[in-house]
């Protein structure tokens, strides 16, 4: 077992550099401005109109729901703002830069992290070879020369640090075990640990639970929480499972057919008629 | 405009060729997800024996027709499904890619040793007298031979494309190319499509090769010249099409035939327009349809809404070693490089050091492979021309400039990386099949352009590159030159490791496993490609140097694209994940050779056919046959030692040694290297 409060200071410290670069790329920081703001985004494949306006914010720091029924737009808005597909219209601003045209890759350095709803991990690494990977992406070029003069070992720190935020997910029993050989449990924690890697400001969860059993969902659930609590992360969690959705977020969104039809805390949320028809229909 | 047509009208049989060829590789590729490059070599199967009936044995036309495209086709579209393809039905479209370049390589190897023939001609025509005049059109005479070349071709795609269209064949071929498994759990018998689909492209072929013999000549693969024209304009057709109209195609190779024509006509035959733009004209817009056409952006990208359930990839095999193994097996490898060392430097004859040499120079080279493909997760088919560029490269600024020879082979490895950097540029924002295509095309530009000219490769004659020598040290001796060819493997393979290893292997193991994930901790792909081009480029570059720096003289025909093929299938056979991979086919590629020099000329293609075999297991096993194999000796051996250990323990005799590969960096002083991780867990994957 690491000791995780190594990686915690590494990687609050990270933090703050990070910060720093996405101000000065993107130009335009305004006081008050919040980390994430979503403004009349809108998209459509062919007659589909996947989003159609929909505003969202997300404060520094804050734990944000999105649900809505299947179909609703949920995963699209995600990936509008991971930037793997562009909008038609309106706009994601981060860290108060713009983020129009700028490839998924580099949001990652500015310090969106993100998970998906259908693993995307690399299963010939080790988890901590997952971190190591999105510690060193994040710092960009100058790896080949490292690797020839180092003949390819990492650093010791870069690996102590690893290991500790592996260990925080609670992996540390399999932390040098080839992911392919991991269940889909420990994959969602190692996506999660990789996530963390790079430091980010805000975390794009997309159903962490989905294939999951209760034990495993509570886990992710209390993970979540100690992310946004602990290390200040600001999180977007997508989720069909409202029992999560509850125990790890503080403001819920819903989508339905493309729009935003509610905005606000869970219990209020969920109480709200025109949630009820979205998700049981008209009837209801 | 008048004088437009007489030049336009000769382009249309040309034309015919190329649509053929294209309607080919799309019929294939939409009924059964391969890009075939094989299709040429089916076509060339077809026509050599129809040759043969037709001319040995005096067998009237239809006869010789009936027995080559009717029957002889079929029956090897049905042995490639049977055989081949049905077996690797999930393979990635690279994986089925190696798989066709088996093929193709394999049959015009095969075809002279079955049949003892060698020579081709042009022979008469089909149906109506080739020479005999018809009519005129525009003032053209229009021959037999173009008449039946265009009839027959229009009759025959017309008739295809109209069975997919409306006998529901094409509809279901598509459901199976798209994901074969849910296609056959909405009750379409998967199998059977994908056998129609490879009859029907292999009699496509038979007759291909029937109709284009007279025009082309000779259609063997590995006599590039006329074959290169028709492999580049039917890829170029085909890609026009999106891959996946057959009307389409076919228009598009007609439009290219008469368009190249036309060029070829009308351009001002001055010296450098001629022997430099318009020969480089049909590579140019090959690359240009591939890049651009935004049909071809989906590519290869794996959509079947099952594939999730595959099983991940074999671990490549060393990982599976017990740890107790790792010794011995060390020692035992140190042991061998020794032997070979002392020995070729003293007893072994001078018949053997030389392909020895040769050997050490492939090895290099091959790494070069290993690190495109083996961790950069692409297939590159224009390695040797990277080599090439630094063999011609190290010879022309000895000769030009009296420049040493390892300085000059310092150079070339320079400029190939710039150039292996440049391909991946221009292939930034594609990856798969259609960055595979844009190096074969680049492969054949500088096999039939590039290394033409006296200042590059030299043409026909050549260029030599003198052996190096370094103060008073020379390597003009074929023994000395074996070590210092020795030392350079020796650092390129530890360069290998290192890059492996180290930060930039995980980077590319990320991007292998999943371009998203990649993408989303900020790993850019395109940045990632250049690099790993850029140094593959560069190995190749000084294998390339090293090659020619053994052979003396070397032209551009020993770094053509058949040689890239070549290279490609050896290194597949004995693995492209590893160094060990990459030395063992070096050594087996140049060995085999020597030995085949013991035995009638005519089996000399055993050699080739032998790596096509290889390759042919490419999309089974993608850590390489040969890895695999030892992979399941070295299974073997564990489970030996895991009985021995139990049988120590049963009789109570101390608990035998535990089974931790465990490597894990803080512990990895033990572990080999390359093996970090447990050695049982791989057995679950």
């Amino acid at each position: 077992m690491g000791d995780p409060a190594a990686g915690e200071r590494a990687g609050s410290g990270e933090q703050s550099a990070a910060g720093e670069r996405a101000t000065a790329g993107g130009g335009t920081a305004v006081a008050g401005e919040p980390l994430l703001a979503v403004a009349d985004v809108s998209i459509a494949f062919g007659g589909v109109q996947a989003l159609a306006g929909v505003s969202l914010a997300v404060a520094a720091g804050e734990a944000v729901g999105l649900v809505g029924p299947n179909g609703a737009g949920k995963t699209t808005l995600f990936e509008c703002i991971g930037g793997r597909l562009r909008p038609d219209g309106g706009s994601v601003r981060f860290a108060g830069a713009d983020l129009a045209g700028v490839p998924a890759h580099r949001r990652s350095r500015l310090g969106i992290a993100r998970t998906f709803q259908r693993v995307e991990v690399f299963p010939e690494l080790t988890p901590v070879e997952h971190v190591l990977v999105a510690a060193r992406a994040r710092q960009g070029g100058g790896m080949l020369w490292r690797d020839l003069v180092r003949r390819g070992t990492p650093r010791p720190d870069e690996v102590e640090q690893a290991r500790a935020l592996v260990g925080m997910v609670g992996l540390a029993d399999a932390a040098d075990v080839p992911v392919a050989a991991l269940g889909l449990g420990h994959t969602r924690l190692v996506e999660l640990a990789r996530a963390l890697a790079s430091s980010p400001r805000l975390l794009l969860a997309d159903e962490p639970s989905s294939g999951l059993d209760t034990t495993e969902t509570a886990v992710i659930a209390a993970l979540l929480r100690r992310i946004q609590r602990e290390r200040g992360v600001a999180v977007l969690l997508v989720e069909h499972d409202l029992a999560l959705v509850r125990r790890a977020v503080d403001r819920v969104v819903v989508l339905d057919s493309g729009h935003v039809i509610a905005d606000g805390p869970f219990a209020l949320v969920v109480a709200d008629p025109a949630v009820r028809r979205a998700y049981l229909g008209r009837s209801a | 405009m008048n004088s437009l047509l007489n030049y336009a009208i000769p382009g249309v049989p040309y034309g015919c060729e190329f649509a053929l060829m294209a309607v080919g590789l799309v019929l294939t590729y939409r009924a059964t997800g391969v890009f075939n490059l094989a299709f040429g070599a089916q076509a060339f199967l077809s026509a050599f024996v129809y040759d043969l009936l037709q001319r040995a044995d005096g067998m009237p036309q239809w006869v010789a027709l009936v027995v080559s495209v009717g029957l002889l086709a079929p029956a090897l579209g049905l042995a490639l499904d049977r055989f081949l393809y049905r077996r690797i039905p999930q393979a990635s479209t690279t994986g089925k890619v190696v798989v066709s370049i088996g093929v193709l390589i394999a049959i015009p190897e095969l075809v002279p040793m079955v049949f003892s023939a060698t020579t081709r001609t042009r022979l008469g025509h089909l149906w109506l007298p080739a020479g005999q005049v018809y009519l005129h059109l525009a003032q053209t005479p229009i021959t037999g031979a173009v008449i039946s070349t265009v009839v027959i071709s229009v009759g025959v795609v017309a008739v295809l494309a109209a069975m997919l269209r409306w006998s529901g064949l094409g509809l279901r071929m598509r459901a199976v190319v798209e994901s074969r498994r849910m296609a056959q759990l909405e009750g379409i018998a998967a199998t059977r499509v994908a056998a129609t689909a490879w009859v029907l492209s292999s009699v496509l072929a038979g007759l291909a090769g029937v109709l284009l013999l007279p025009q082309m000549g000779s259609l063997d693969p590995t006599q590039p010249l006329e074959f290169t024209a028709l492999l580049v304009a039917g890829m170029t057709a085909a890609a026009a099409a999106g891959l996946t109209s057959l009307p389409g195609a076919f228009v598009a190779g007609i439009a290219i035939g008469v368009l190249e024509t036309v060029v070829q006509q009308e351009l001002p035959s001055g010296s450098v327009v001629a022997q430099g733009i318009i020969p480089a004209l049909p590579f140019v817009l090959l690359v240009a349809v591939l890049l651009l056409n935004p049909r071809l952006r989906t590519l290869g990208r794996d959509s079947d809404p099952l594939a999730s359930v595959d099983p991940p990839p074999p671990q490549p095999a060393v990982t599976t070693r017990d740890a107790r193994l790792a010794l011995p097996m060390r020692w035992g490898f140190r042991l061998l490089v020794v032997a070979f060392l002392v020995s070729s430097l003293t007893w072994v004859s001078d018949t053997w050091v030389f392909p020895f040499g040769q050997g050490l120079a492939f090895s290099v080279i091959f790494l070069s492979i290993t690190l495109v493909t083996g961790m950069g997760g692409q297939l590159s088919l224009c390695q040797a021309t990277f080599a090439g560029i630094g063999a011609f490269t190290t010879g022309q600024l000895a000769a030009h400039l009296g420049l040493p020879v390892l300085l000059g082979a310092l150079a070339g490895a320079a400029l190939a990386a710039v150039v292996g950097a440049g391909v991946a540029l221009v292939v930034a924002r594609v990856s798969g099949l259609l960055l595979t295509l844009v190096t074969l095309a680049f492969a054949l530009f500088a096999d039939s352009v590039l290394f033409q000219f006296s200042w590059s490769g030299g043409g026909l004659a050549g260029v030599s590159v003198p052996r190096p020598q370094l103060g008073p040290v020379s390597f003009a001796g074929d023994r000395a030159f074996l070590l210092l060819a020795f030392v350079v493997l020796v650092a390129s393979a530890g360069l290998v490791v290192a890059v492996q290893r180290g930060a930039t292997g995980r980077m590319l193991a990320a991007l292998r496993g999943s371009p998203a994930g990649a993408a989303a901790v900020g790993i850019d792909p395109a940045r990632a490609r250049v690099t790993i081009f850029a140094l593959s480029g560069a190995m190749a570059g000084v294998g390339g140097a090293l090659y020619g720096s053994i052979q003396g003289p070397v032209s551009p025909a020993d770094f053509s694209y058949v040689v890239s093929l070549a290279f490609v299938l050896v290194v597949v056979t004995t693995g492209s994940r590893t160094v060990e991979g990459a030395v063992q086919g070096g050594m087996a590629y140049a060995v085999i050779a020597q030995a085949l020099t013991y035995v009638p000329t005519r089996f000399a293609g055993i050699e080739l056919i032998l790596f096509a075999a290889g390759a042919l297991t490419y999309a089974a096993h993608p850590e390489g046959i040969v890895e695999y194999q030892r992979s399941v000796w070295l299974e073997r051996v564990n489970g030996l030692l895991r009985a021995h250990d139990r049988y120590r323990q049963e009789r109570g005799g101390g608990v035998g040694p535990s089974r931790h590969g465990d490597g894990g960096y803080g512990s990895r002083r033990g572990a080999a290297p390359g093996a970090p991780a447990a050695a049982e867990v791989v057995g679950r994957g």
